[in-house]
């Protein structure tokens, strides 16, 4: 978008009261025991449960300048998404640190993102790190490359569904879980025709719980035509995980990648020789 | 016994007409004096608790910048969005002679729609520097509402005369067009594009800064000038465009220039705050409902009503959950729509 703001991790000044925004962001605090820190979490903090507990500043990408003053906060650490900037524009004018942190849709990106934070805050994190990311960053790159047809689907709109292109963070897990993305050569989340999902034929769907829920639950989604064409609806072959855990991009979607390349490394010799 | 009747009618009558003045002279002074409050009790209220003692001892430093570069640019703005949209709304509405006209109809909330889409889709790969980022998406919607707007005036001009049935409708073939656009580009638009996009659309004060609603005040308030200008022309084409005519008023010209005041006092605002629903529709009804159909009364009485409600609903929406904030158009409805219903139920049964 227009307006630019540099991207940075330098320690701030004063890191005491902290207004988040962001779910990955608030997890990966959480993550590094600095939650004593947080002042406010946004909309899409929901995990772990204990930061539903904290006021809530809406949506990360709709932030209210006087809103987030109101708080006092010393630093507003925020999503590489967060906005809209006419709103980062004042509040850095009030003299409010505001960061943004850099998201790569990778498993070293994640590691990164978490290092980044600590950096913002002051803390080491090395030990962190290694005990609990760097086991998981081996075992996914240690992952062969799946030979299943995976696609993964954010929900329905109008019955057709919304499919996770190359370039997002859908493309990003499964890449990571070495997954090659059915519908990679779309750009962006696009929606997808029954007879093209019908004509990719997956051995598996991914999809968030949010997407499911909004499909009228499991057993309605079944009957879907885009469902119900495809290996991956015949065998029920469907994965369901909580959203911010797959896309949120925080120490989670590790854990989800985790899932998911064990699943298909499951399927690789029975499921997805069909 | 005629000539007496004909005097107390004559009386009756002109005793009717002072009564009706009088009300409405009533009427515009409380809403006045009902926008000065909204402005006070906006100004000193949000998120943020300020004191007076505070301010004036100069101790209140974060009270100070939340004043002056927070609060009063975002309320300056919402005043003006809301009179620059409900006199719009009014004036286009009289001359249309067409109770469910509003500034969309001549193609400004598309046409910035489209400017603002396209700027947020396309704006990426423009090298710009940072001081003037923030002027490029209301520069865009403002050229995007001035395209479609001139479309629509060259071709209603070109065939039919610029009649108002031929106004309306190139203006909704122009507005599908400008759909058309505006739905490619959120297609080819990114997630967080779009989601930039979905914002935009809702409508907020929250991003009012002064270096934007400077100048977009500035054009709003030319606009209410230019449109305040033209009540006697207003209430002649009431009788009937050609009738308008033979009393003397160039109606041809009347049009033009009101459609193009109209479109710079909403566009300007829809500019730099988004789609701001409800406010050109409705308030110009509630108006005439309180105090009859003369423009001389329904043009600054809109124009007023307008900027109370803008403020008074932007206030609540970022009051009623802070720290976060709700739409503003969903509280401009919120406040509006029981508000119309109750005056129309009561209209009906006086």
């Amino acid at each position: 978008m227009v307006g630019g703001h540099a991207l940075a991790c330098d320690t701030v000044a004063d890191s005491s009261r902290i207004a988040v925004a962001g779910g990955s962001l608030t997890e990966i605090l959480y993550f590094l025991g600095a939650e004593d820190r947080i002042e406010a979490v946004d909309a899409t903090s929901n995990y772990p449960d204990a930061a539903a507990g904290f006021p809530s500043v809406g949506y990360v990408r709709n932030l209210s300048a006087e809103g987030l003053l109101s708080l006092n906060p010393s630093l507003v650490l925020g999503e590489n998404d967060m906005g809209p900037p006419e709103v980062l524009a004042q509040l850095r004018q009030t003299g409010v640190d505001v960061v943004r942190v850099p998201e790569e849709h990778t498993a070293a990106g994640i590691a990164d993102k978490i290092r980044c934070v600590a950096r913002v805050l002051g803390i080491d994190a090395t030990q962190r790190i290694e005990q609990s990311i760097a086991p998981m960053l081996r075992s996914l790159a240690a992952t062969p490359p799946s030979s299943c047809r995976v696609a993964l689907l954010l929900g329905f709109r109008d019955g057709a569904p919304l499919a996770a292109g190359g370039d997002t963070s859908g493309d990003g897990l499964l890449r990571m879980a070495g997954a090659k993305n059915l519908f990679g050569d779309l750009e962006g989340w696009k929606p997808v025709s029954l007879e093209a999902m019908a004509y990719a034929n997956p051995h598996y769907i991914v999809m968030p719980e949010r997407g499911t829920a909004g499909a009228g639950g499991m057993d309605d989604m079944r009957g879907y035509g885009a469902i119900r064409l495809t290996q991956a609806g015949k065998r029920d072959n469907i994965v369901v995980m909580d959203g911010m855990a797959m896309l949120g991009f925080g120490p989670r979607t590790l854990r989800s990648a985790v899932r998911l390349a064990d699943i298909l490394a499951a399927g690789e010799t029975t499921t997805c020789v069909l | 016994m005629n000539a007496i009747a004909e005097q107390l009618g004559l009386r009756r009558r002109r005793a009717f007409r002072t009564s009706l003045q009088g009300r409405r002279a009533v009427i515009v002074g409380c809403l006045a004096l009902a926008l000065a409050a909204a402005l006070l009790l906006a100004l000193g209220n949000g998120a943020v608790p300020i004191s007076l003692a505070g301010l004036f001892g100069g101790e209140d430093d974060l009270g100070r910048t939340v004043l002056t570069e927070l609060r009063s640019p975002r309320v300056l703005l919402a005043a003006f969005v809301g009179m620059g949209l409900a006199l719009s709304g009014a004036v286009l509405q009289g001359l249309f002679r067409n109770p469910l006209t509003d500034p969309g109809l001549i193609g400004v909330s598309s046409g910035a729609a489209l400017g603002a889409v396209a700027m947020i889709v396309l704006g990426s790969a423009l090298a710009v520097p940072n001081a003037l980022a923030q002027y490029l998406l209301p520069l865009a919607a403002i050229a995007g509402a001035a395209l479609v707007t001139t479309c629509l005036f060259l071709f209603a001009r070109r065939y039919g005369r610029f009649n108002i049935v031929t106004v309306l409708l190139v203006g909704i073939a122009v507005n599908a067009f400008a759909g058309v656009g505006i739905g490619a580009f959120q297609f080819l638009s990114d997630d967080a594009q779009l989601r930039t996009l979905t914002f935009w659309m809702m409508g907020s004060f929250g991003r009012a800064s002064w270096p934007t609603v400077l100048p977009a005040t500035a054009l709003i308030g030319l606009g209410v000038l230019l449109l305040i200008r033209d009540v006697r022309g207003l209430d002649l084409v009431q009788l009937g465009e050609s009738e308008a005519r033979y009393l003397g008023v160039e109606v041809a010209a009347l049009k033009r220039r009101l459609i193009l005041a109209s479109a710079v006092a909403s566009g300007a605002g829809v500019a730099v705050a988004g789609m701001i629903g409800f406010v050109g529709l409705v308030v110009p009804h509630l108006v005439r409902l309180m105090g009859g159909a003369s423009h001389r009364f329904v043009l600054p009485a809109s124009a007023l009503l307008g900027g109370v409600l803008t403020v008074s609903a932007d206030l609540l929406a970022r009051t009623v959950i802070v720290p976060a904030e709700i739409p503003v158009s969903l509280v401009t409805s919120a406040i509006g729509a029981p508000f119309f219903l109750w005056l129309i139920t009561r209209v009906r049964t006086q």
